[in-house]
């Protein structure tokens, strides 16, 4: 009889966890144990600040906060359990999980996401990159970063993409709209971290096109979703270009008011130069809402190369959305439709039976 | 002999693949095949299929390409020759298979029908084909054992494609230029680019000898089906004596010759005064083709001396009765041909220069095919490094394995020497690579040697090609299993190397530029299984000796005697007279061959870098 390998999982954050990374874990782990390939998946998180039940067949351990404690904690659960199958959520691990399935004698899948990907890490971090059996990457751009640091067979290293949940369809916002007072607004968007240290979502620069925008003539106003201490120097940069009004901070918001949100926007904008994917680009188009952004790195997967959303540079960015608000608004379910046709629950159970399917072929 | 090419969108995510993305790769490669073009989509366009024909068996429309199994499961493009197709057509006809043409390309579906991926073990000659397989969605790809088609694929992890030629990768538009630093420093090393790498990251080589399968899971890696050192192995373990040689080396070549004249068109030969393109030619009488046009390539620099060839090579086609024709080539000619050389190598290449200009007269002559005597220093033990690696082996291999002797070594020659630094640069690796097979055959072979590449390109590259190259590890795999003879390394060695991703590149870019199919008798696998068991038992000349002797009518004694001392060519002077633009100073220290190949290498390299694409060359 065949006996389906029991994985252990060493990732940052995965049930509980927040952001992209987190929700990445969350939905490839379960589409893995849908496949009903893997007997057993025991995932040892860093973090996980918020109270989520993994689904049947996951067993999520507590969190282990420290780095020395939850080496130790990977170790003693890889020696107490069976483990065949180590799943690395973050190249940071890498070398630790690479030790884990050495010891072990189990295959090795390594995830990358994005920046941390994107420049050659440190050596144990390559070596145990190129170890591994298989090299899961968010986006075509990561792989061929990957691929320019690490001497490793490219058949290894391949793209599984993020998903976009069903909680994300097309929906009539008028309600809300009317709620903030945006009736008869044109509503922009932007969903993501706000970190000063980071920087790369490009909300400044969606500030910095409002003036032009409303010198075209449209009545703009940007909404702006998320936490992060870069806050206060994207305020202050709306109040230097005069657009205050026109600018609103929402702060976090939790699964069903981000939903909503998605549904009010006339365009969803992101020209960030630094997504390993841009899952909100999908979340927003899914919604029915169009998504512009740049044509640089995983968004341009996100975007479909076009074929889905806006990739553009970022000189065009403001004729763009200039263009893109003088059209008038496609049907929504259609977008939405296409949307999940490319990025889809099937799109991710079919990436994660590959996935299996490889690690098979390879035993 | 044609131009292949394909595109799948395997992932769910991409986009289906453009038609004009299809049309500019296989147009890129319409000198492959002046004949026809064809094209193939899928129902779902999810995958597409492109060929450009140079029509050599079964000349009819019907046999053109990409071709459709009867019952439209299978499609496929290929690119070469199966010379054991008539006896598989018979074969799988007993077993109720229906053929609706004459041609080789058909035997590929119903063998892939009927065997699946195992189909590669049954067919003799050079091939590079594509299959796609409708109802598993895959696409099946094969390339000869030797390597004697290429085949370029890349994979951008959404979407794969493949073609005949990397320069017709890029014209597609939808593939990275960035550099492989592996194929970089491979050029550096080897003189040419060695597989699996190319001059760019994204685009590989299908290694020789290997299949690889595609299908909605993405690119699988390739797997091996051939293995040159496994069969020389096998031969080592059955080694017959030395007495059997010639008997081996008779059958063996005139079989091989036998199947390569299979053609509806005519086969001609490139002649030189070298007993491997004579004794071909006579096997090529034995074979039964009485009527013959010989190709020889002379210089007009070396008329009436002892270098020229060309009446050695009219002595041979009178005592063969073919008709020769010499082709006469100036250095004007080869200037005035530089241009178009340079844009014709697919990857930098420090030679194939001679390859160009005898297919172009083969082509001048109306010739589409043409057999070459290509392998047989290979297959024969013909070169010196037979002599040399060995030797080399036997006189410094303890010496290198003590722990920093050759750095020291190295530095005492710099300090008291720097002129032999100069002249023979190779000298300071000796100690530093004798110690292993590998690094013996790089010392023979290599353009430059490691220790040297951080002063002729840049250090963080060439830090990083060699690591990602692994130049030494990889002629060791090549040695696996280890054929356990010192003749049959070498064998394994160069053909594996130098012969691969040199002298078969070149033979298939310069052939192809000339819309002429050059046919490699002497490398082939069959015939290299028959070979085998004496491989191990040839001693320098014996070899060559026993092929001189293969024909029913012997070479000329005076063939064997003269090729002893080899013959020149002028090119090297011409090359080295263009990268320095026409003059070599007077009173220059007399240079090495490989200073003069050093000096040329950076030239066509800095001319393959500087290479647009049509698309690009349009643009600009």
């Amino acid at each position: 009889m065949r006996r389906f390998p029991a994985m252990l999982a060493l990732v940052t954050d995965a049930f509980g966890g927040r952001g992209g990374i987190a929700q990445y874990n969350r939905d490839f782990l379960a589409a893995l144990a849908k496949t009903e390939a893997v007997s057993s998946i025991t995932v040892l998180p860093r973090h996980a600040p918020d109270l989520s039940a993994p689904p049947l067949a996951v067993v999520q351990l507590p969190a282990r906060r420290g780095w020395i404690v939850y080496s130790i904690a990977a170790l003693r659960t890889a020696l107490f359990r069976r483990v065949d199958l180590v799943f690395c959520g973050h190249l940071f691990m890498a070398p630790l999980a690479l030790l884990i399935a050495w010891l072990k004698g189990a295959k090795l899948i390594i995830q990358t996401h994005g920046i941390e990907a994107w420049r050659c890490p440190s050596r144990w971090q390559r070596a145990a990159l190129e170890a591994a059996d298989l090299v899961l990457c968010v986006s075509r751009h990561t792989r061929a970063a990957v691929l320019s640091w690490a001497a490793v067979m490219p058949e290894r290293v391949i793209v599984v993409p993020n998903t976009v949940r069903e909680v994300f369809s097309p929906a009539d916002g008028s309600k809300l709209r009317a709620v903030l007072g945006l009736e008869g607004k044109r509503v922009l968007l932007t969903v993501g971290r706000m970190d000063s240290r980071e920087c790369y979502k490009g909300q400044d620069r969606v500030i910095a096109a409002i003036p032009d925008l409303v010198e075209r003539g449209h009545d703009v106003h940007y909404l702006v979703v998320g936490e992060g201490t870069d806050r206060s120097r994207l305020e202050a940069l709306a109040r230097d270009a005069g657009v205050s009004e026109r600018v609103s901070f929402l702060g976090p918001l939790g699964l069903q008011s981000l939903a909503e949100i998605y549904s009010i926007a006339d365009l969803f904008v992101m020209p960030s130069t630094g997504e390993g994917f841009g899952v909100a680009f999908l979340e927003a188009m899914a919604s029915g809402t169009r998504a512009v952004g740049l044509d640089f790195a995983g968004a341009k997967d996100a975007l479909a190369d076009g074929h889905l959303g806006t990739a553009v540079s970022e000189k065009e960015l403001c004729p763009a959305i200039a263009r893109l608000l003088d059209e008038s608004k496609p049907d929504p379910i259609t977008l939405a439709t296409a949307v999940r046709v490319r990025f889809g629950s099937k799109t991710l159970a079919a990436s994660a039976r590959a996935v299996m399917n490889r690690m098979m072929e390879a035993t | 002999m044609c131009g292949i090419n394909g595109i799948v969108a395997y992932h769910p995510a991409s986009e289906a693949p453009d038609e004009n993305e299809l049309v500019a790769t296989r147009e890129a490669m319409r000198a492959r095949g002046p004949d026809g073009s064809g094209a193939w989509w899928s129902l779902d366009r999810r995958c597409g299929l492109g060929h450009r024909r140079l029509s050599i068996i079964d000349l009819s429309a019907r046999a053109s390409q990409p071709m459709t199994s009867e019952d439209g499961r299978h499609v496929v493009v290929f690119n070469g020759e199966i010379y054991n197709y008539p006896r598989l057509r018979a074969e799988l006809e007993n077993d109720g298979a229906r053929f609706r043409t004459a041609s080789d390309t058909e035997v590929l579906l119903h063998l892939y029908a009927r065997y699946g991926t195992e189909m590669v073990h049954r067919l003799r000659g050079m091939f590079a084909f594509a299959i796609w397989d409708e109802e598993l969605r895959g696409l099946f790809l094969a390339r000869d054992p030797y390597g004697i088609k290429p085949l370029y694929t890349a994979n951008d992890g959404w979407t794969f494609r493949f073609a005949s030629q990397v320069k017709a990768l890029l014209a597609g538009g939808h593939i990275s230029r960035d550099l492989e630093p592996a194929g970089v420093v491979g050029f550096h090393l080897f003189g040419s680019v060695p597989e699996p790498f190319t001059l760019y990251r994204e685009v590989r080589s299908l290694p020789a000898g290997h299949s690889q399968w595609v299908d909605p899971a993405g690119p699988r890696e390739p797997k091996p089906f051939a293995n040159l050192a496994e069969v020389l192995a096998r031969g080592v373990a059955d080694r017959v004596p030395a007495a059997e040689i010639p008997d081996r080396v008779r059958s063996g070549v005139l079989d091989s010759v036998r199947a390569h004249l299979l053609a509806d068109v005519e086969v001609g030969i490139f002649l030189s005064a070298g007993v491997d393109s004579g004794a071909l030619l006579g096997c090529v009488r034995d074979a039964g083709l009485s009527e013959i046009r010989a190709i020889t390539l002379a210089f007009e620099e070396f008329r009436d001396t002892a270098e020229d060839e060309a009446p050695l090579a009219a002595r041979v086609c009178e005592h063969y009765g073919a008709n020769h024709i010499v082709r006469c080539l100036r250095e004007q000619e080869f200037i005035d041909d530089l241009p178009a050389i340079l844009d014709a190598m697919d990857q930098p290449s420090i030679d194939g220069v001679n390859v160009w200009f005898v297919a172009k007269a083969a082509k001048e002559a109306g010739l589409k095919v043409a057999i070459s005597g290509l392998g047989g220093d290979e297959l024969l033990a013909g070169y010196p490094s037979f002599v040399d690696v060995p030797r080399w082996r036997r006189r410094f291999g303890l010496l290198a394995n003590v722990p920093g002797l050759a750095f020291l070594a190295r530095n005492f020659i710099r300090a008291v020497a720097p002129n032999v630094c100069r002249t023979h640069p190779k000298a300071l690796g000796v100690l530093e690579h004798s110690g292993s097979w590998a690094g013996a055959y790089l010392l023979r072979r290599g353009l430059f040697l490691p220790h040297e590449l951080p002063e002729v390109m840049d250090a963080e590259i060439a830090r990083e090609g060699l690591r990602r190259l692994k130049p030494l590890q990889r002629l060791a795999a090549s040695l696996t299993p280890d054929p356990d003879s010192d003749i049959a390394r070498v064998c394994v060695l160069e053909s594996a190397h130098y012969m691969r991703n040199q002298l078969l590149r070149d033979a298939d870019w310069a052939g192809m530029a000339h819309s002429l199919e050059i046919r490699v008798p002497l490398v082939d696998f069959t015939m290299l299984k028959v070979l085998a068991p004496a491989i191990p038992s040839l001693t320098p000349g014996s070899g060559k000796a026993a092929l001189a002797k293969a024909p029913a009518v012997p070479l000329p004694g005076a063939i064997l005697t003269r090729a002893k001392t080899g013959f020149g060519v002028p090119t090297g002077a011409w090359m080295n007279a263009a990268v320095c633009e026409g003059s070599v100073p007077e009173g220059r220290v007399l240079e090495a061959k490989g200073v003069i190949s050093r000096r040329w290498s950076r030239a066509v390299l800095n001319g393959a870098l500087a290479t647009k694409t049509p698309v690009e060359a349009h643009a600009a």
